[in-house]
C-alpha cells in the first residue's frame, strides 16, 4: 500500500531528475500555451464586462425583506463587528416599526446574521459591489438593504443535539425546532410582575397571566409571565430587558 | 569594502505583506540579516477576548488570507476540546476535504509568489489559474472565496451541495495533471530555475529543529515530522498518506516538498470521499466554555499552528494565544540568508512562504 | 525651380524637398524686396546656401527616422505585452484595435504624471542620465539602416561606430544609480554596469567573426554580400545563437534583467525616476531591444535581402520582429538569474562559443570551403 501510495505521488526523484534541455522544457510549455491562447479563449475574465459566474449562495452583503423581519435584535446581538443596529422607520404598509440598517463599510460579510434570522427574513445577497464615494452612501438602512428573494440566499445550518448524535440520528433540525431551541426560564421568586418583557416580546410569546394569588399588600392579583415556546424566536430579549434578572436562557441540549 | 544595511520592506516588492528584512551587504553579499515583524499588528489576541466564541470564527478566517479555513479549523478545534464537544463524523470528513483542498489553494498562493520573486510571471499566472479552480468550489460550498466562515463549534456550516464531490475530483485530477507536465516541465526541468534554487538557503537539520521551523520548511530540511500523521486530528489516522521528506535543506528542496504535498493532498481528498458517511454536520454546542484551558494544534499549510484558549465560564474566552508558525519560521530567516547574494534573498524568503497576517497577528 | 524629387533614397529625397522649400523662401525675400542692399540681405543669403539646406535635409532626415524607430519601438512593446500575455494564459493589451493603443495611452499617462526628483539626488547628474541613456539608444537607432535606401548615414565603419556608442551604456547606468542616492540604484547601477561590459566581449567577437566573412563594416554592404552568397546564420550558427544570448543580456531582458530585478532591488537603478523620465528610459529600453534585432537580422539574417515583392525594408522589420518574438518566447519560459551566474555564464559559456564561432569565420574564409 505504502508504496503503492509513494509511486503515485512521487512524480520524480530528485536525483533522477535532470534538466534535459536548459529552457527547452519552459518553451514548449508556453509555446503550447500560446497556441491554445490564441486559438481559444485566454483564462482571463475580462470583469467589468464579464463575471465569474456566483453560486446561489455567495455571500456578499445582507439584504432584508421587511415584512417578515419581526425586528427580534438577533442579528444585532450576533453580528461580529457590531455594524447592524435597529432603526425606527416609517413603513407604508407596516407603519412605524424597528428594523435592521448595516454598515456596510464595516460588515465583514460573515453571514451570521442571515444563519441566525428566525424567520429568515435577513438573507445574504450576491452583491459585492459595494463601492462609494462617501462613507454614509455605505450606511444601508432598512430601505436600501432590501433585497429580492431567492432560495438560496437564505443561509441554514442544521445541528442536531450531542444527545441525538449519541443514540444516532441521522438527519439534522433546522432552525426554530424544538428539538434544538433555547427557550426562556422564569425564576418568579424574584418576578415584580413589571410585564416589561411581554411588551418587549416581538412575536407575542408572552402572555401576562394571571397566577390565582393576591399581591397582600395591594390586593391586586398577581401576574407572571408565561412562555410560548413555539412561538419563542430565543432572542433574549425579555432576559435583557428585565430588570430584576430573573429570566434566563435554558439551552437545549 | 564598506558594508551596508539595506531595509528590504516593509514596502518591497519581495516580501508579500509588510515586514522588513535588514540585510547588511558587503557588495552583494549577505553579511547579516535581521527580519522586523509587526507592521501588521492587529492587536488580535486581545479584539477576540470581548467577542463571544461564534463571533471569533470570521476573526479567525482573517488571520492568514491563503489558507483561512485551517486558521478557524484550529480555532474551533481548541473551543471543541475546551467544551468537550463530540464532532459528527460526516462533519470531521468534510472538516478533512475542505481543509485539503484549502492546502492546495494555499500551496498555489505560494508558488505564484515564488514565481514573481524569481522574475518569471508565467508561474505567477499558471499557478493563480489553478488556484482559481479550488476557490471556486470552495466559494460553492462556503459561498465566499477568501474567509469563509464555515467551520463552526461541533461540526461546518452547511453539508456538501450537490456535485461537489465530482467537481472536487476533476480539479484534483486536473491539477495533478499541471504539477506532473506543465509545472515539472515549467520549472523542475528549468536550468534558470534549478540554478537559483538549488544550494542557496540551505537549513541545516539541527538548525531547523533547534529554531522551532515547522511544516514544509521543516520536512524540506530533512525532519519526518507531520502532525497529521503523528498527532492525528479529525480523520487523518484512517487515511494513509505519504509524508513528503527532502532532506537537503535548501530552497530547491522546499519547493519539492510543496509540489509533492500538493500531489498528497490530491490523494487525501480521494481516499477521504470514498469513506465519508451520510450523517449530520453540526452539533449543538453551549453557549459558556467552561472554566478551564484547552489547546489544539494542526498542519497549517505552512507549519504547525497553536491556538490555546482558556474559559472562564462566560460566553468569551478570557484569553486566546496563537502559536503562529510562520512567527517563529521567520526567526530562521538570518540563519539562511546570510553568506548567500543578495539576489538569493527572494528566492530564499519566497520558498518559507510568509504571511504576515497570522506572523503578526 | 521646377518640383522634381528624387526619389531614390530617403536622404537624397529629403534633399531635393528642402532645397526646394529654402528655393521658395529666397523667392518670398525676394518678393518682399530683400535685394543686394537690404540690410536682411545675407540672411537670405545663409537660408539659401548649400550648407543650410544640406543641414536642414540632415535634421529632416533624423526626424522622420527617429519617428520611425519609436513607432516600431513601440510595436515592439505591443508585441511583447501581447504575446506574453498569451504566453501565460492572459489577454494582454486591451485598448485599440487587437490593444495596439495600450502603449499610446500609457505614455500620455507617464507624460501627465509630476516630475519629483529626489531632495537629496545629484540633481544636474540625475536628470542627465535619462539624456544620455536616450542619446545612446537614438544614436544607435540612426545607425542602423532600414533598406538600402531609407538609411540616416551610411558610413563605411557604421558597425564599430555602433559597436563603440552601444559600450556607452554602462556609463550613463552608473551615472544614473549613483546620483539618485539610493542604495537600491547603486547595486542595479554597478549590476548593470558589469553585466553590459561583460557581454559586450562575446558581442564584438561574434561581430568580428561576421566582418571577417564579409570583409566590410558597412551594413549595406555586408548584406549585399549575403545576398550574393550565403545568409551568415548558417555557416556562424554558433555565433548567431551567441549574439542573441548576448544580446538579451545587452538590452537588459528576463533572464538577464539584473540591473531591474524588480523582486531584490525595487526596480533596480531606474528605482528613483518617475513620470516623462521614466517612460523615456522604457522606451529607450525597448528601443535597444530593437536595435539590438535589427542588428541580429542584419548581420545573420540577410536585413532587407528577400524576395522583390515585398519592400527591403518591411523584411528588415519582419525578420527583426520574428528575432523579437524569441526574445519574447525566452522571457516567458525562465525565471531571472544571479549576477554571479550571469557573469559565469558569459565568460564560462558565451566567449568560448564566439571565440570557436570566431575560429570557424577564419577557418572558412581561408580555406574557402564551398563556394562561399
Amino acid at each position: 500500500m505504502a508504496e503503492e501510495i509513494k509511486k503515485r505521488t512521487t512524480y520524480l526523484s530528485r536525483g533522477a531528475l535532470k534538466p534535459r534541455a536548459y529552457v527547452g522544457d519552459g518553451l514548449k510549455v508556453t509555446f503550447r500555451t500560446l497556441v491554445r491562447t490564441t486559438i481559444h479563449r485566454p483564462n482571463t475574465i475580462q470583469y467589468p464586462w464579464e463575471t465569474l459566474v456566483k453560486p446561489e449562495c455567495y455571500r456578499g452583503r445582507p439584504g432584508i425583506t421587511l415584512e417578515t423581519c419581526i425586528a427580534c435584535s438577533k442579528c444585532v446581538k450576533i453580528c461580529p463587528n457590531k455594524c447592524i443596529e435597529m432603526v425606527p422607520i416609517d413603513h407604508p404598509t407596516l407603519g412605524k416599526v424597528k428594523r435592521p440598517q448595516v454598515n456596510v463599510a464595516r460588515c465583514m460579510m460573515c453571514g451570521y446574521c442571515a444563519e441566525v434570522c428566525p424567520t429568515d427574513a435577513m438573507i445574504v445577497t450576491p452583491e459585492f459591489e459595494l463601492a462609494a464615494y462617501t462613507r454614509s452612501a455605505l450606511m444601508y438602512d432598512p430601505i436600501k438593504l432590501q433585497h429580492e428573494r431567492k432560495p438560496g440566499y437564505i443561509v441554514h445550518s442544521p445541528m442536531v443535539t450531542p444527545s441525538e448524535m449519541k443514540s444516532g440520528r441521522t438527519d439534522s433540525h433546522d432552525k426554530g425546532d424544538m428539538a434544538i431551541k433555547d427557550t426562556v426560564q422564569l425564576d418568579s421568586r424574584k418576578c415584580i410582575s413589571c410585564a416589561r418583557c411581554s411588551k418587549t416580546c416581538p412575536v407575542g410569546a408572552i402572555t401576562m397571566t394571571d397566577t390565582g394569588e393576591l399581591n397582600p399588600k395591594t390586593n391586586k392579583p398577581v401576574k407572571k409571565p408565561v412562555f410560548d415556546d413555539n412561538k419563542c424566536v430565543s432572542c433574549e430579549q425579555c432576559v435583557d430587558v428585565c430588570p430584576k434578572s430573573c429570566l434566563s436562557m435554558k439551552e437545549a441540549m | 569594502m564598506t558594508e551596508m544595511w539595506v531595509n528590504m520592506g516593509p514596502q518591497h516588492p519581495f516580501n508579500h505583506g509588510l515586514w522588513n528584512l535588514r540585510v547588511k551587504l558587503d557588495g552583494e553579499k549577505v553579511t547579516d540579516a535581521e527580519p522586523v515583524i509587526g507592521y501588521l499588528h492587529r492587536g488580535w489576541e486581545k479584539m477576540v477576548e470581548s467577542r463571544d466564541y461564534q463571533q471569533i470564527i470570521p476573526m479567525s478566517d482573517r488571520l492568514c488570507y491563503c489558507s483561512a479555513l485551517t486558521w478557524s479549523h484550529v480555532y474551533v478545534s481548541a473551543v471543541e476540546n475546551l467544551m468537550e464537544v463530540e464532532v459528527p463524523e460526516r462533519a470531521q470528513w468534510i472538516r478533512v476535504i475542505t481543509i485539503e483542498i484549502q492546502r492546495l489553494a494555499s500551496h498555489l498562493m505560494w508558488l505564484a509568489a515564488v514565481g514573481t520573486d524569481l522574475g518569471s510571471y508565467t508561474i505567477f499566472l499558471y499557478a493563480m489559474r489553478e488556484r482559481e479552480l479550488f476557490l471556486d468550489l470552495l466559494t460553492n460550498l462556503t459561498g465566499a472565496r477568501m474567509t469563509y466562515n464555515y467551520m463552526r463549534i461541533g461540526g461546518v456550516r452547511n453539508d456538501l451541495p450537490e456535485n461537489f464531490e465530482r467537481d472536487t475530483l476533476r480539479a484534483c485530477d486536473l491539477l495533478e495533471k499541471r504539477i506532473k507536465g506543465e509545472y515539472y516541465q515549467l520549472m523542475d526541468q528549468n536550468t534558470p530555475f534549478r540554478m537559483r534554487t538549488i544550494d542557496t538557503g540551505v537549513l541545516s537539520k539541527e538548525d531547523a529543529m533547534n529554531l522551532g521551523v515547522t511544516g514544509p520548511n521543516m520536512r524540506g530540511s530533512g525532519v519526518d515530522f507531520d502532525l497529521r500523521r503523528d498527532d492525528p486530528y479529525e480523520k487523518y489516522d484512517e487515511i494513509d498518506f505519504e509524508v513528503c521528506v527532502e532532506k537537503e535543506g535548501d530552497s530547491f528542496a522546499r519547493y519539492r516538498v510543496r509540489m509533492r504535498e500538493m500531489l498528497v493532498s490530491c490523494d487525501i481528498i480521494r481516499d477521504a470521499f470514498k469513506k465519508i458517511k451520510e450523517g449530520p454536520v453540526r452539533v449543538k454546542t453551549p453557549r459558556n466554555a467552561p472554566v478551564g484551558t484547552a489547546f489544539a494544534h494542526v498542519e497549517d499549510p505552512r507549519g504547525e499552528s497553536l491556538m490555546y484558549v482558556m474559559g472562564d465560564g462566560t460566553n468569551h474566552p478570557y484569553r486566546l494565544k496563537v502559536r503562529s508558525p510562520i512567527f517563529v519560521t521567520v526567526s530562521a530567516a538570518p540563519k539562511m540568508c546570510i553568506g548567500y547574494k543578495m539576489a538569493d534573498i527572494p528566492a530564499i524568503m519566497g520558498t518559507v512562504d510568509m504571511c504576515v497576517g497570522e506572523t503578526d497577528r | 525651380m521646377e518640383l522634381h524629387f528624387d526619389y531614390s533614397g530617403l536622404y537624397e529625397f529629403l534633399y531635393s524637398v528642402s532645397s526646394w522649400l529654402l528655393w521658395l523662401v529666397g523667392r518670398a525675400f525676394e518678393f518682399i524686396g530683400v535685394d543686394s542692399d537690404n540690410f536682411f540681405y545675407p540672411v537670405r543669403q545663409f537660408l539659401t546656401d548649400q550648407q543650410f539646406v544640406y543641414f536642414v535635409a540632415l535634421i529632416l532626415v533624423a526626424l522622420i527616422y527617429l519617428v520611425a524607430g519609436l513607432l516600431f519601438g513601440i510595436q515592439f512593446i505591443w508585441m511583447e505585452r501581447k504575446f506574453l500575455g498569451r504566453f501565460m494564459d492572459r489577454r494582454g493589451t486591451q485598448v485599440g484595435f487587437l490593444g495596439f493603443f495600450q502603449n499610446f495611452a500609457d505614455a500620455f499617462k507617464v507624460l501627465l504624471k509630476a516630475v519629483i526628483i529626489p531632495k537629496d539626488s545629484d540633481k544636474r547628474v540625475y536628470q542627465f542620465a535619462i539624456f544620455g541613456i536616450l542619446a545612446v539608444s537614438f544614436m544607435l537607432l540612426g545607425l542602423v539602416p532600414w533598406d538600402n535606401n531609407f538609411y540616416a548615414v551610411n558610413v563605411p565603419l557604421a558597425l564599430l561606430l555602433g559597436l563603440a556608442v552601444f559600450s556607452l551604456a554602462p556609463f550613463t547606468l552608473i551615472l544614473a544609480g549613483w546620483s539618485s542616492n539610493n542604495k537600491y540604484t547603486v547595486i542595479g547601477g554597478m549590476r548593470g554596469a558589469a553585466q553590459l561590459i561583460a557581454y559586450e566581449i562575446p558581442i564584438l567577437l561574434v561581430v568580428v567573426s561576421a566582418v571577417v566573412m564579409t570583409g566590410t563594416l558597412n551594413f549595406a554592404e555586408m548584406v549585399a554580400w549575403q545576398q550574393n552568397n550565403v545568409l551568415l546564420f548558417i555557416p556562424l550558427f554558433i555565433g548567431a545563437i551567441t549574439f542573441f544570448i548576448a544580446g538579451v543580456a545587452e538590452s537588459e531582458r528576463i533572464p538577464f534583467d539584473l540591473p531591474e530585478a524588480e523582486s531584490e532591488l525595487v526596480e533596480g537603478w531606474q528605482t528613483e525616476y518617475g513620470s516623462l523620465g521614466w517612460g523615456l528610459i522604457m522606451a529607450a529600453d525597448y528601443l535597444r531591444a530593437y536595435i539590438v534585432c535589427v542588428l541580429f537580422s542584419i548581420i545573420f539574417l540577410g536585413g532587407w535581402a528577400g524576395p522583390d515583392f515585398i519592400p527591403g525594408s518591411v523584411w528588415l522589420l519582419t525578420k527583426a520582429a520574428i528575432v523579437f518574438f524569441f526574445m519574447v518566447w525566452l522571457r516567458a519560459a525562465t525565471v531571472r538569474i544571479r549576477t554571479d551566474q550571469l557573469l559565469k555564464f558569459c565568460w564560462n559559456r558565451l566567449l568560448p562559443l564566439a571565440v570557436i564561432n570566431l575560429a570557424i569565420a577564419v577557418l572558412i574564409r581561408v580555406y574557402s570551403v564551398g563556394w562561399w
